[in-house]
Parts: C-alpha cells; structure tokens; sequence
C-alpha cells in the first residue's frame, strides 16, 4: 500500500497530474484519480469510498442547510443547545491532539522506536483536525463570518476565542511539521522547534477545549479544570487508538507485512504498553467522575443519573475502556494483531459515545424553562446531523487514501540509513507472534 | 453613569402574560421565542400541589456570564448596563445560549417552537429570518443592537427594549408608564402589566424608586450564588418567592 515514490512538492504533483491527464484524456484519468492509480489498492478503495461517500453526505447536509437551515437538526433553544456535530468536532479535534501527543513521543521526548509512527500520526492530525473544522463549520450559523469576527473582537476573556487561536496555531504547525518530514528534515534546529512547538500547542488546544466546558460553573457536570486535563487524557487514548488501527490498516492488519522497526514496537510491548497505561488512565477519569457526580446532591447533576440508566454509557466503560484495558494488559493477548485492532476500534467508539454523552448530559438539566421542560432534556440527533458525522469520517477515509498513496507515511529518519546498517530494531522481541 | 435595572413584584404579579404578549409586538417575536416569558411550574403534589408562575425577563447582568465567552464581541454591555448582540458580529456558535443561567436566549435557526412555522407562513427576502405583517417599524430596526427581526444564523434576546429606553432623558430616575412623558420609552412589558408588578428605573441612583424598593423590601436575584449579579431584582414579600432553583422534577 505504501507508495514507492514520493513526490517532492504541490508542484511536482499538479505537473504529474498535467500529464497524465494530456495522456490518458478525461474520462480514464477520472477513473485513475478514484482509483489513486491504474491498480486496486486499499488506500484508493479508501479514497474512493470516501470521496463518494464524502460527496453524498456533503450534497444531503447542503441540500438539507439550504431548504431547512438549522431546522434540520435537532437541537432547540430550550433543550440541547450544542448537539452531534458539536460532539463530532471534539471528537475529531481531540484525536488530532491524541495523534499529536503520540508523534511527540519520538519527536520530543525521544522514545525512538515511536518514530516509525510519526509521520503516519502527524498526517492523521492534519486530517481529523481538518474533518472536526469541517464539521463545526457545517453546524456553524455564520462560519465565515467567524473569519473576521474572532480575530476583530479579540475577546481574550472567551475560552471559545482561546480554543480557535491554539487550535489555529496547531494546524499551521502541523503543516509544517509534515512538510519538513515530506523534505526528510528529521533533527535540523528548526524540526525540533516545530515540534516542541506543535506538542505545547496541543496542550493548549485541547486543554482549552476542556475548558470550553470547564468554566460553564452554570452547568455543574462540566465544570472544573478536571475537564482540561480529562480532555488531554482522553485525546492521547483516541490518538493511541487511532495510529494503532491507521498503521494495521496500512500494513494489510499484519504484523509481517510491516518493517522491522515497526514490526518489533507492534508485537513488542511497546504499543500494549501505551495502549494500557492510557485506556487505563481513561477508564479511572471517567469512573471518578461518575463517582462524584453521583455522590453530589448539587442541583444540575441529575445529567449523570441519567446516564447510568443509558446503555451507550455502558458500551463506553464496558466494552470502549474496560475491554480494551483487559486486553492490553492480558500477557496471552496483548500481542497479537488482532487483538490490538479490536482494543483500537473498541476503544474509537467508546471515545466517540464519551464526547457525545459528555456533551449532551451536560445539558440535559434545563435553565429555568418552566413547566414543559421540568425533567431532563430528550435528545435524538437528526438524520442530517448523524449525515455531517458520516461526512467527517469520509474525509477522514480519504484523506487517509490519499496520504498513504502521496506521501511516504512510513517515514522515519532511520530509512536514510538504508543503504547502511540496518538500525537496531527496538524491541528485539523476535520470538513475539503476529497473527 | 445610568444602570438600567428592573423590579417585578411576584405578590402582584398574575401570571397573565401580557408582559410576553407586549414583548411579542413590539419586538416582532416568533410564536414561542418569548424574550419576555412567563414560566409556570407546579411544586408539592396532590392534593397539597401549587401551581406556580415566575415573570422571566433576560437579568441583563451587572457580570455577564454570556459577555464573556463571546468569542466575537457580538455579545456586550452598553455603558447603561444593557446586555445586547450585535447580528452583524454573531456567528451562530450559541456558546453565550450554554452560558447563559437563566436560559433567556433563542437561536432562530432551529425547529419552530410553536406549529405551524410563521418563517415559512410569512418568508422574507430581505435577509430577516421572517417578515410577519405587524413587524417594528424599520426606522427603529438595529441590528447592532440585536432590535428587531433577526436575520438567520443568530441568537436573540430580550434588550429591555432599548430601542425605548436609550431615548429616555440621561437623568430619569424611574421610567414610570403612569406618566404619559414617560411612557413611550418605558419597555413594554413594564408598560403593558395589568396589577403594575414591574418597575423599571435606575440601580445607580439610590434616589430612584427601584432602588429605595430592593432595599426596603429586599429585592433578590436569582441563583445569585453564580455571581452573575442580574439587574432584575425580584420582591418576594410574604406571599411569594422565586424557584429555589430549576423547578427540576427529581428523577
């Protein structure tokens, strides 16, 4: 899947496209660009379903925003105010910043053996991160308004204004970033800045996140600066889980097709490490916060006696936290592929359920809106909304195709050395199986 | 400097409504986007169970929760101590809507509140989000102010109809709609309740009536705990009290 030649620059790849448009006329270069090349492969099947996919949901969302505008989701004025599509951007943003997070692993604090993921993390941070802008944008009354508005208000007191500039200040540094790793610039003085720069950026962004919610003291199941740091807990997990299913993905879900850098951290300890010891972390934030949510009698957190009554919270602990964190510390599993893939995906939509439930219980009690709301909200998103959620994970999809067939995200500083001594693998584990 | 603030009596207040009717008018409101609501709840159960009513304007705070996580600035506060949105700046985000403890703002982009939807009874083409028959004059429409119908994609909110009130002579103490030199710039609500239950004057003048009444009857705010100080003070007397809290039925 991975491709032999990389492109140097935009340039090289819109001349390379000139020609082979001129050689092989529209219609069979059309079908060579969905396909991402004259040969099947998994990242232009990706490609192409999400392009597909991407554009239907994209036409549906429109359709509906056009005829219907904000009528066409389900939030109301005196009920859930910030609904799916909010709960899908923190999603996406906060598994940008998880990708982040496991990219700084090598890039900054030095735990070499990640690096044969870095590049991989850094491509999928641009592109989640772009899929949550993407998303919120869709919900956004005025999306290009903000544009200007943000900047012109300077309001330095909104956590909202805080959250925008460090996530801004994320994307270009990711963009960069990847565009030094495109050049094969690993360790120069300036590679290493963008990277401590990117890691304390993402701090900032999902902390900030966090504290979107954190500082809502009207609204008692958010607040507190427990939110910021169980953002950046949590967004490490998704991240985590996210480069574990990408790289099997890539890698055809086998530990032998995988180079041997790579092979060793996979059926090594590394990776279940990590996976534990953050699934695990994961699991004792969100139990901890039931605890005192249910313990408390404050008027506001009924939101987390609901909660426990619904059974998309008991997928998230059992089966998204509790399982994965079983496998990963089970020495006869921990391992095997394919038990890692099934911790990854287990883990993605207990995250994916947790900002949902995160969002919407925090507003299930109503603010003072009388008589015909006095028991906690009902919400159900609409099927435009669950459409930009879908339209989020298309562009996922094919960005990740495309990445994976334009750039070499298997990257890693050590394949310089190639012609050379093959590096020492990290974990030397041979005897691991990979099924 | 004029700090706008509001009394409302609950031992006279009726729960008629025609605080939320007069609202509704003068500010072209949608059916049930009520700037100016009337809150009914029921507390205690039967046969021991009260039907209650709570008069719930926006408090307009001394210290607005919704001002300060504006990320734009389209929410603020005038120097006269009213809180309003400029619909030109607005992005639709409803942070200040999450922010807001009171629960006193509206998205207009959102399923209709009350059937049938009038957006689509009386359409409009001219950017407002709908242009009903006896909509505000549009001499007095200001979008910077968030008066008058809203364009799409916005949150509005009551403005203590500052449309009237800013035109009021700098150093009125008290707009009392008895005095008919007075009356038009009085908000509506104020002017239109039947028993009088609403006063509307000047916080930071002791001299003013507002004042002299928080302080001899002992006006309070509501969930002051949060320390968004409301300028809308409520009298309580012996036969009356605000919600202890949400009037959330415990599940």
């Amino acid at each position: 899947m991975n491709s032999a030649t990389e492109p140097r620059n935009f340039a090289e790849v819109a001349l390379y496209l000139a020609r082979l448009w001129r050689q092989e006329g529209t219609l069979r270069f059309l079908a060579i660009a969905l396909n991402l090349g004259r040969e099947k492969s998994l990242a232009g099947e990706m490609w192409k379903y999400g392009v597909v996919i991407g554009l239907l949901s994209f036409a549906f969302v429109a359709f509906m925003l056009l005829t219907e505008g904000g009528a066409a989701f389900n939030t109301s004025s005196d009920g859930i105010n910030w609904g799916l599509a909010v709960s899908v951007y923190i999603f996406f943003a906060l598994t940008s910043s998880g990708l982040t997070f496991i990219a700084s692993l090598s890039m900054v604090f030095g735990f070499r053996e990640y690096y044969s993921i870095a590049k991989r993390c850094i491509w999928l941070a641009i592109i989640t991160l772009g899929a949550g802008f993407a998303v919120l944008a869709l919900e956004l009354g005025h999306p290009f308004r903000m544009l200007w508005a943000m900047p012109a208000g300077m309001q330095y007191l909104s956590p909202m204004f805080w959250m925008g500039v460090f996530y801004l200040i994320d994307l270009v540094l990711l963009l960069i970033k990847f565009d030094r790793l495109w050049h094969d610039d690993w360790d120069s003085p300036l590679s290493h800045f963008l990277s401590i720069a990117s890691f304390v950026a993402v701090v900032l962004a999902s902390g900030m996140l966090g504290l979107v919610f954190g500082s809502m003291v009207m609204r008692p199941m958010w607040y507190g600066s427990f939110t910021a740091v169980y953002f950046i807990l949590t967004a490490a997990l998704s991240g985590a889980a996210t480069i574990v299913l990408a790289t099997y993905m890539a890698y055809g879900y086998r530990h032998e097709n995988m180079p041997e850098p790579l092979r060793s951290m996979a059926s090594g300890k590394a990776l279940p490490k990590v996976f534990a010891t953050l699934s695990g972390i994961a699991l004792f934030a969100v139990v901890t916060r039931l605890w005192t949510g249910l313990w408390s009698n404050l008027d506001g957190l009924e939101g987390f006696h609901a909660l426990v009554r619904s059974p998309a919270f008991h997928v998230e602990v059992w089966a998204g936290l509790a399982l994965p964190f079983a496998l990963m510390i089970a020495p006869a599993l921990q391992r095997r592929a394919r038990w890692q893939i099934t911790a990854g995906a287990l883990v993605l939509l207990g995250m994916f359920i947790d900002r949902y439930q995160f969002l919407v219980t925090g507003q299930a009690v109503p603010m003072f809106k009388g008589a015909w709301a006095s028991g906690l909200v009902e919400y159900a998103p609409s099927v435009t909304e669950w459409m930009m959620a879908v339209l989020g994970f298309a562009i996922v999809f094919a960005c990740y195709g495309l990445g994976e067939k334009l750039f070499n995200l298997a990257g890693d500083p050590r394949h310089r050395l190639r012609e050379g001594a093959e590096p020492k693998p990290a974990y030397a584990e041979t005897g691991a199986r990979a099924d | 400097m004029t700090k706008w603030g509001m009394v409302i009596d609950l031992e006279k207040c009726t729960g008629c409504q025609a605080c939320t009717a007069a609202c509704a008018m003068e500010n072209s409101r949608l059916p049930g986007e009520n700037w100016q609501d009337v809150i009914f709840f029921t507390e205690g159960e039967y046969p021991s169970v009260q039907l209650k009513w709570f008069p719930r304007p926006c408090m307009h705070c001394e210290n607005p929760s919704c001002v300060h996580v504006c990320p734009t600035g389209a929410t603020y506060r005038t120097s006269d101590g009213v809180v309003l949105i400029d619909w030109d700046k607005c992005i639709g985000c409803k942070y200040c809507m999450i922010a807001c403890p009171y629960g006193v703002r509206f998205y207009t982009d959102e399923k209709p509140l009350v059937a049938p939807d009038m957006r689509k009874v009386f359409g409009s083409n001219d950017g407002h989000s709908w242009s009903p028959p006896w909509r505000m004059p549009d001499s007095r429409e200001d979008w910077k102010r968030g008066i008058g119908i809203q364009p799409r994609g916005v949150v509005s909110k009551c403005t203590f109809c500052y449309h009237r009130v800013s035109k009021a002579s700098k150093d009125t103490a008290d707009l009392d709609p008895s005095d008919p030199r007075q009356r038009e710039f009085t908000p509506a609500c104020v002017v239109a309740c039947p028993p009088g239950a609403r006063y509307f004057g000047d916080l930071g003048n002791p001299e003013s009536e507002v004042s002299k009444m928080i302080a001899d009857k002992n006006g309070v705010r509501l969930l002051d705990q949060l320390g968004n100080k409301p300028q809308v003070y409520y009298l309580t007397g012996a036969g009356a009290a605000v919600p202890s809290n949400r009037a959330l039925k415990r599940t």
